[in-house]
């Protein structure tokens, strides 16, 4: 019983941290500016810390139920991402061939055919 | 045979090749620094990697700089909690232009684990 309870516990307090991770990167998206961000980013911690000392574990799972659907309801449509990351604006974005190296567009066909 | 033996032992590789090839070399080197647009970029040493991860978690409002060192615990040595840590690990992502996934993320909890996760990054900058 202990031990489902405390797999239990352990597996909300991951949800809890990744939703905090998605959340505060969202702030980050939606933030126009760093000091912006700062306001945003202690706000959500507040939220999260008046929170902190709930012990039933179906009312932390129906809390970070709420907070998923909030998160997913005010998500920013165009997240900065990272360039190399895929949709950065340098994925597969490769670097020119070194010099010496000709390319030849001849589709297939040898000299001497 | 025992002229070919003869003419192998007095034959020698001419020493032009050898700086042809460190001309080419050097000049490999040179297209490698004009080649900042692309996605890949140079790796980073291990100390400063080091350095970098100690600075950023020093730089932390909630942490006494003097107890920080390359192999703190965040939780059990600088007394920080879960959420300070999901922080620290973004602020890290920032600093060394990373998108670490969720779960791996959330596994890094030590000034050790950053490091390692991020000299072994090949995007890491």
């Amino acid at each position: 019983m202990s031990l489902t309870y405390a797999t239990r516990r352990a597996a909300q307090k991951e949800r809890v941290r990744i939703l905090y991770r998605r959340a505060l990167k969202d702030c980050l998206n939606w933030a126009v500016h760093r000091h912006l961000f700062y306001q945003d980013a202690s706000e959500l911690r507040e939220r999260f810390e008046a929170n902190k000392n709930v012990e039933d574990p179906d009312t932390i799972d129906r809390m970070i139920s709420t907070g998923e659907a909030h998160y997913n309801k005010f998500r920013h449509p165009d997240p900065y991402i990272v360039p190399w990351a895929p949709g950065g604006s340098k994925f597969t974005r490769n670097p020119a061939p070194p010099t010496g190296i000709e390319i030849v567009y001849n589709y297939g066909r040898e000299d001497n055919d | 045979m025992a002229l070919r033996a003869a003419i192998l032992g007095h034959l020698r590789v001419p020493v032009q090749t050898l700086t042809q090839n460190g001309r080419a070399l050097q000049s490999w080197n040179l297209l490698n620094l004009n080649r900042s647009m692309s996605s890949h970029d140079d790796h980073l040493d291990k100390q400063e990697v080091i350095d970098r991860v100690v600075s950023v978690v020093k730089s932390f409002p909630k942490v006494d700089p003097a107890k920080v060192t390359p192999e703190v615990h965040f939780q059990n040595d600088l007394g920080l909690d879960s959420l300070d840590t999901v922080e620290i690990v973004m602020a890290l992502e920032e600093e060394f232009k990373l998108e670490i996934p969720d779960k791996e993320a959330d596994k890094i909890d030590s000034c050790k684990l950053a490091v390692e996760y991020i000299a072994n990054h090949p995007m890491s900058s």
